[in-house]
């Protein structure tokens, strides 16, 4: 399919906000805001055991954000036409309540960074082909080991149209293409295992390469056992490390009424981590997987700084958010879709690292190593009182030599003392689908974790 | 045309009835063969607090589908919008030929909010202070074009909520149901002060207080009986069907017709007319929760094809998970544990269906010790082998059947839809400390 109608998807949007000008313009709305948004998406599932699954959606929607005498409305419908216009500023002027701030952002913090243009769109058939040829890869890697049992592509292009009462046109078109693998170990021993891949240019996708990846950590095994208890050093796997930092994300997103926990986390330095952890949030960049010119509400696109060398700098927030909280507004509006209001968020949390070893290197350094390979469940961070609790599917290596297999590992204890024994951080920085939104994590080495004991209770 | 119930139908009838005839030929043919067209309209209203303010984010939404079977592949053509424009763009890329109605579908009334419903929510979201409080209305209409004729789905409204922060927890419930300012008070209660939790890895017996246990039977049971896994062979109930998996006295069925459930429908989104399913009967594997394909695959009624939205395809879902009440009072069977855990509250349960290790998060509960309740627990994990769990649930079943209100909003491959269950008080002999 081709998925690119950008052309078409961007006049059909100047039309819709046109028609929502034209209505609100004359309201009593002194302040408003419309937002429209056009894609098409084009889903093709291979499942074991079921025929080839393929999902064409085109989807469009205008939201409106209004204004007046003191009081605010968020209204969004469906659909780009006239009729769609009408529906959501007539629904956001209906349902204003009286609100004490203006949440919209004044003009002069609106702007638009300029971002490299998004990879063209896959030919016809590109899908088809790629999944099966996946698949083949997969099956040939794993010598019959593993059963694939979901295999989902999902390949499309957006466009969006961002513009105010006072002036302010943003714009923006991009794509998007992944695939998650589901692979079950036909042992039984193994069980199922998930990957979503993020592929920035379809075109260098290489399937070996891919199923390489899936296979080789899904067949890493040892003799099964209990893992050894005392302090050890422990590898966490780029996927381990980028679910971990998500848990971490609400320390970096500023949110009215509630106390900031940080004061709990970090030490006598004001030290959250070690000093080798630099997060950033940032959308205005080649390689993430959600580029744009500005933020859910029209702040240029810029790297934000959330922590440097380890200790916390700047937390997102959208306008309203920032307001509230006494911070400067610096853009951490986030979108879902048009159906929600801009809210606080991280749009591609990356860790910046300056310096990073091979992780081969990281594995054979270690005597008595636990490579952590695959979380079994949530992580959990409650940072009020300064505790995480990680379990993991882990493998115990001896200068680089696995001795053993564990398919359950318990981490827990104090979340500060564990981010500032970070020691190591790896070359291998993968992006993830997380619990809030992207985050581009390599493998981190953690010295001196105790494992199998930890604070208990709350 | 099936248009049941009281409400008004959610699309212009006459039209759907033209369309539906107008498409029969499609339906008919091998390839590419309609297997039916299905609209939505939706309304999401979101009620919460900014500094104490109350805010409202309004959402109203539409779309349609077509299904197509073409070749060997299965296609989904999906669109924004229930226009004749929108149907004419998902129809025409097969549908050579297809002539649609040339009269063009009356305007249907806007969905809206219960009576006085955004005022209760203003007022609740604003009293509880802290902008601890997220709420949310849903209201789905949708109809069902297939084989000639249309029917339409019929959901109750529901409400979800959502307690913000460090004690994050949700409900999920039918909009009117009168336990629901009881069900908000209890999300909303503090959690406790001091609590304790079990050394990991220790087996003990666990006691799911009435309600609690849905969620329980949600993984146990209703998951492992959906086709697409039973008939992929896929779900460790793929080869048991007839055999005892649970003591006698276990009865468990599916059933949409529970108006006070959030599950609840009418008819399902492949158009198939509701009706319950009875999946265990008195501990026997009794029978499977199908769509059409998974219905034809395992020679079983469809019924359960339920869509997550407009735009995904119909898969089998549970409705309603009703376990039968027994005839033992829930305090004998707390006083006759002598060493284990009480649960009143999960925070969420997942079955890995491949190796049918169930995973259980409790969220609040007491440790028992000498039938009587001592410390309160603290967020820990269970873990057991799912026909273990059920080999392992005490015959001695409570008397008191509840619905569970905590854990409703079902996700399945990251696609969310409304569930609902009732369940007395159980005893599972043993489970694993996380």
């Amino acid at each position: 399919m081709e998925t690119n109608d950008e052309p078409r998807h961007v006049d059909r949007l100047r039309r819709a906000t046109v028609a929502a000008r034209d209505l609100l313009a004359p309201s009593h709305a002194a302040r408003w805001e419309v937002f429209a948004k056009a894609s098409s998406t084009h889903h093709m599932a291979r499942n074991e055991g079921s025929p080839p699954f393929e999902t064409l959606t085109e989807e469009t929607g205008v939201a409106v954000r209004t204004c007046h005498g003191g009081r605010f409305g968020f209204a969004a419908a469906s659909g780009i036409d006239k009729a769609a216009a009408r529906r959501a500023v007539e629904s956001a002027l209906a349902s204003a309540l009286p609100f004490p701030r203006d949440p919209l952002p004044p003009e002069r913090l609106l702007g638009l960074a300029t971002v490299p243009p998004a990879p063209p769109p896959t030919p016809r058939g590109w899908a088809s082909h790629a999944t099966g040829e996946l698949r083949d890869a997969l099956r040939a890697r794993s010598a019959g080991r593993l059963a694939v049992l979901r295999l989902e592509l999902q390949e499309g292009s957006y466009s969006w149209i961002l513009t105010t009462g006072e002036g302010f046109i943003g714009a923006h078109s991009g794509s998007s293409c992944s695939i998650l693998v589901e692979v079950g170990d036909r042992d039984g021993e193994g069980g199922v295992w998930h990957e979503w891949l993020w592929l920035p240019d379809p075109e260098q996708f290489a399937a070996e390469e891919a199923a390489a990846s899936v296979v080789d950590r899904a067949l890493l095994r040892g003799p099964a056992g209990e893992p050894r208890s005392g302090v050890r050093d422990v590898l966490l796997h780029s996927e381990i490390s980028a679910h971990l930092l998500a848990e971490l994300a609400p320390l970096f997103v500023a949110t009215p009424g509630r106390a900031d926990p940080l004061a709990s986390l970090v030490d006598r330095q004001g030290r959250l981590a070690s000093g080798l952890l630099t997060l950033v949030d940032d959308r205005s960049g080649a390689g993430a997987p959600l580029v744009a010119p500005c933020d859910g509400e029209g702040l240029p696109a810029r790297p934000l700084t959330l922590l440097e060398e380890g200790v916390p700098r700047h937390r997102v927030a959208c306008f309203m958010d920032a307001v509230l909280c006494d911070e400067t507004p610096r853009g951490g509006a986030v979108r879902l879709s048009y159906r929600d209001a801009p809210a606080s968020g991280l749009a591609n949390l990356t860790v910046a690292a300056d310096t990073a070893l091979p992780p081969a290197r990281l594995l054979a350094e270690s005597e008595r190593l636990l490579y952590l390979v695959r979380p079994v469940g949530p992580i959990e961070v409650v940072a009020e009182i300064d505790s995480f609790r990680l379990v993991a599917s882990a493998l115990s290596v001896d200068r680089g030599r696995v001795e053993g297999w564990h398919p359950v590992v318990e981490l827990r204890g104090s979340l500060g003392s564990f981010l500032r024994r970070i020691e190591a951080l790896g070359t291998d920085r993968r992006w993830y689908q997380t619990s809030c939104g992207y985050v581009g994590a390599p493998s981190m080495l953690i010295r001196r974790q105790p494992v199998g004991t930890g604070a208990r209770g709350g | 045309m099936h248009a049941s119930g009281n409400i008004e139908p959610p699309f212009d009838p006459v039209w759907l009835t033209g369309v539906a005839a107008a498409v029969a030929e499609a339906e008919n043919r091998v390839s590419p063969r309609l297997e039916d067209v299905y609209l939505e309209r939706r309304l999401d209203l979101r009620v919460s607090a900014r500094n104490g303010a109350p805010v409202v984010e309004e959402c109203r939404s539409d779309g349609l589908a077509a299904r197509w079977s073409v070749g060997n592949r299965d296609v989904l053509l999906a669109r924004t919008g229930t226009s004749a424009e929108a149907l004419h763009a998902v129809l025409a890329p097969y549908g050579r030929g297809l002539t649609l109605p040339e009269r063009r579908p009356l305007p249907a009334a806007e969905l809206d909010a219960p009576r006085e419903w955004r005022r209760w929510a203003q007022e609740l979201v604003t009293r509880t202070g802290e902008d601890a409080l997220d709420l949310r209305l849903v209201e789905r209409r949708s109809a069902v074009i297939r084989q000639g004729s249309w029917s339409a789905v019929e959901t109750p409204p529901l409400v979800r909520a959502r307690r913000v922060g460090k004690s994050a927890s949700a409900l999920l419930a039918v909009h009117d149901h009168p336990s629901l300012g009881e069900w908000l008070r209890e999300l909303l209660a503090p959690p406790p002060a001091r609590t304790w939790v079990p050394e990991p890895r220790s087996r003990l017996p666990v006691l799911f207080t009435a309600g609690t246990a849905g969620a329980l039977l949600h993984e146990l049971v209703g998951h492992l009986a959906e086709s697409d896994l039973t008939a992929r062979g896929l779900s460790p109930f793929a080869a048991l069907g007839g055999a005892e998996v649970a003591p006698h006295g276990v009865t468990v069925i599916d059933d949409p017709g529970r108006q006070d459930l959030p599950g609840a429908f009418t008819v399902d989104d492949e158009g198939v007319q509701a009706g319950p399913i009875q999946l265990l009967s008195d501990g026997v594997l009794a029978g499977w929760l199908c769509d059409r394909r998974g219905g034809q695959l395992l020679n079983h009624p469809p019924g359960r094809g339920r869509r997550a939205t407009w735009d995904r395809p119909p898969v089998a879902r549970m409705s309603n998970l009703i376990m039968a009440p027994g005839t033992t009072r829930p305090q004998d069977l707390e006083r006759d544990l002598e060493n284990g855990l009480v649960v009143s509250r999960l925070s969420g349960a997942t079955v890995d269906p491949t190796s049918g290790r169930v995973v259980i998060r409790i969220e609040r509960g007491w440790e028992i010790r000498h039938g009587r309740r001592r410390r309160e627990l603290g967020q820990l994990h269970v873990t057991g082998s799912a026909l273990n769990l059920l080999a392992n649930i005490d015959p001695a079943i409570g008397d008191d059947p509840q619905p569970e209100w905590r854990l409703g909003w079902c996700v399945k491959n990251g696609l969310p839809i409304a569930t609902g269950s009732e369940s007395p008080t159980i005893l599972v002999r043993q489970l694993e400390v996380l």
